[in-house]
């Protein structure tokens, strides 16, 4: 078969819901594509690390000091199931960690912000793990196999997430005055990067991910997936939503948000937000100091199945 | 003796059994503290999740300990654990040195993990039953922190030289100062007494060092002790301690003499990187205790 | 010798074989343990390469670990409950709007 012909076949498997092994025959556009997701998918894991550890060692009680530990060991698990299917498709893990202290690969948005005070983790425990757990629920049928078997482990960790950070923000919002301060501080400077969170506007005709099936859902869609669920749980508990155009369409019968700043997006994601350079540049710190470390560990290498 | 029956004790006696309580709780916090602070940045991704578990170990013994206190002050966890002044905690100064570097961190965490297993199998006899039943439980605990540690020591110590020479120098720092752990208790006499210790921390001091020395001998590695703050512990006529600030400032860093004599390792001279147990630590202690303490102070009255 | 069931499903073992090298263990164990099409794929690996932790009770769980299970945020119904009752009081604002999805509500009760 020609390769042309290879792709027909595999564009027809694809379309008729069928399931991408790691030794299966795939077209180059569908293993970058695939590459790139899950590599970004696991840098934002690891790097999705470090503002919530922050709060490890400020934590206000034994038991939130523990529990958070957890939280975000949890987190580097994932980022170290994605890097071991990642690494399948041909790409080291330490080129994988080169390419995203370097700059040169990205992670998502919400993971280039400082953090405050402890509101802040009772926002990424609810809202953003929230966020996060609507758009990896529509992965779980994707099309290349590997990733959907770590994404069903992924998405029952974060469901335990969910109701650590939404026990979290239930404390502030039945705490005193400070402590539901705290949260709506965190909200108002949180609200907007979540909403960046989504991704523009998807254009179906030249989204690879949707052509592939790697991705089902369009970033409207889940955007409005988050607002439905989130936005009158928000409110219920009295905290309000720096969004003006924030609204409830009658006619839909959902959350519509207000007008988006998409060049703020696009400069973060570049990496130019505000935490951006302090994080990677510690990582590279990390990384190069520790050389020695990984040439220990490389002799023999015990890559389990 | 149990919980229950503390109340019948001497002053002294109860005394005596919070601070070797709090001592071995404060060091496992701090240990744990500083250990968690690695989730999310250690060199290797299996490894950051293997020792955020033994952080949360060690924070999580320090629960256990913290509520024998609380149940002895009627108080509660967080008041004793988050509550106190920087100058009330007792851990060994070598818990709460900054990470500094993974090699300095596994050296450690080998030199503390010994330590803890030392300790914990002395404190099986005590007199005080929820100690011995807390210490036989944590024990199993200890050997997956010990066979981790171990993994390392022995991966390093035979592995590519940079490696090698990474942790040599590691021990040597922590090792002199790590003698600290076995700094006597406040009011240590009147803890053996009532059999609340059942060894004197000096002895379990010369049990540690005979196999900590000997298992880097082992391991093939050489003795580079690298100088240590020295605090000079005075027994007074009370039996509490008097000391002196092993604080980087006024206490001169000194190189401790560990060495084998007659078939046997000892320390000669003053111990090395004592003070905590009297509440005297580092200037690095202040950094540690304003993290540590700080959204709990914002709020104290509050529930998380 | 391990067993897939389906995509979604891992590895797991499900016997052994005796067999001079990988390419027989596979023909051996493809009609050992997968004559009815128990699965979609196999695979082998040499018994010498598994190493086992042995004790079982290294896994116990010795001290409070139950914050990594979703058991230990039962609560969260309650409080969720509180809260809403105590802005409600504050406020005397009634439920926000919700979308028909929403309203099947919150996936954890």
């Amino acid at each position: 078969m020609t390769y042309e012909e290879n792709e027909t076949a595999f564009k027809a498997r694809i379309d008729a819901g069928d399931k991408i092994e790691t030794n299966d025959w795939m077209p180059d556009e569908y293993r970058m594509a695939v590459l790139k997701f899950i590599e970004m998918h696991a840098n934002s894991e690891i790097m999705g690390a470090l503002p919530e550890r922050e709060w490890i060692p400020r934590a206000p009680s034994l038991r939130r000091k523990m529990s958070l530990t957890a939280k975000v060991q949890d987190e580097v698990g994932h980022a170290q199931l994605l890097y071991r299917v990642a690494e399948d498709l041909g790409k080291s893990r330490d080129s994988m960690f080169e390419d995203l202290i370097n700059g040169r690969t990205k992670f998502h948005n919400v993971f280039h912000y400082p953090t405050a005070h402890w509101g802040d983790v009772a926002i990424i425990g609810w809202l953003i793990d929230g966020a996060a757990l609507v758009t990896q629920r529509a992965l779980l049928d994707c099309s290349y196999a590997p990733y959907t078997r770590v994404m069903k482990r992924i998405c029952s960790e974060e469901q335990l997430h969910l109701r650590h950070g939404e026990d979290i923000t239930l404390e502030l919002a039945n705490g005193t005055d400070k402590q539901r301060w705290m949260f709506q501080d965190g909200l108002n400077r949180w609200w907007e990067p979540i909403m960046h969170f989504f991704g523009p506007p998807s254009n179906p005709a030249k989204d690879v991910l949707l052509k592939w099936n790697i991705k089902s859902k369009s970033n409207e869609e889940l955007r409005t997936e988050f607002l439905d669920h989130y936005v009158p749980r928000i409110l219920d508990l009295g905290f309000t939503l720096p969004d003006e155009g924030l609204h409830f369409d009658e006619g839909t019968g959902h959350w519509v948000a207000g007008e988006i700043d998409w060049a703020t997006f696009w400069e973060v994601v570049k990496g130019r937000g505000p935490s951006t350079e302090i994080r990677l540049s510690m990582r590279r710190k990390v990384w190069d100091h520790h050389r020695w470390v990984r040439e220990a560990l490389s002799e023999p290498a015990w890559n389990a199945a | 003796m149990n919980s229950q029956s503390v109340s019948e004790l001497k002053e002294e006696q109860r005394t005596s059994l919070r601070s070797v309580l709090l001592g071995i709780a404060d060091d496992e916090l701090i240990m744990g503290h500083r250990h968690s602070e690695w989730t999310g940045w250690a060199p290797h991704i299996e490894e950051d999740i293997a020792f955020s578990s033994i952080a949360q170990d060690e924070i999580g013994h320090a629960n256990l300990y913290y509520q024998l206190i609380a149940e002895l002050d009627q108080t509660s966890v967080d008041m004793i654990a988050l509550g106190r002044t920087a100058g009330q905690y007792t851990n060994a100064v070598i818990c709460e040195r900054p990470n500094r570097d993974w090699a300095f961190t596994l050296a450690r965490h080998f030199l503390y993990e010994v330590a803890e297993r030392i300790r914990l199998e002395s404190f099986r006899s005590s007199s005080f039953k929820p100690l011995a039943d807390a210490s036989a439980k944590l024990l199993n605990e200890e050997r997956y922190h010990e066979m981790h540690a171990d993994a390392w020591l022995r991966r390093l110590a035979s592995g590519p030289v940079e490696g090698r020479t990474q942790l040599e120098t590691a021990i040597g720092d922590a090792l002199g100062e790590s003698a600290g752990l076995f700094e006597p208790y406040q009011l240590e006499s009147e803890a053996l007494g009532s059999g609340f210790l059942p060894s004197s921390s000096m002895e379990l001091l010369h049990v540690w060092l005979e196999e900590v020395c000997s298992r880097i001998e082992d391991a093939g590695l050489p003795f580079n002790i690298s100088p240590a703050p020295i605090g000079e512990v005075v027994p007074t006529a009370s039996g509490a301690l008097m000391g002196d600030a092993s604080s980087d400032e006024s206490v001169p860093a000194a190189k401790p003499a560990i060495q084998r004599k007659d078939g046997l390792w000892i320390i000669e001279g003053p111990l090395p990187g004592s003070g905590g147990r009297l509440g005297q630590h580092s200037a690095e202690f202040q950094d540690l205790w304003d993290d540590l303490t700080r959204t709990y102070r914002e709020e104290p009255q509050a529930t998380w | 010798m391990f067993q897939q069931k389906g995509h979604q499903d891992p590895f797991v073992h499900v016997g052994s074989v005796t067999a001079p090298d990988a390419h027989m263990a596979l023909a051996y164990a493809k009609e050992c343990f997968f004559r009815r099409r128990e699965g979609r794929d196999l695979w082998v690996v040499k018994r010498s390469h598994v190493h086992h932790l042995g004790d079982p009770s290294m896994l116990d769980q010795i001290t409070d670990k139950s914050y990594r299970y979703p058991e230990a945020y039962r609560g969260v119904v309650g409080k969720r409950e509180a809260a809403k009752a105590k802005v409600a009081a504050m406020t005397g604002a009634g439920p926000a709007p919700r979308s028909a999805a929403s309203t099947a509500g919150d996936e954890y009760e």
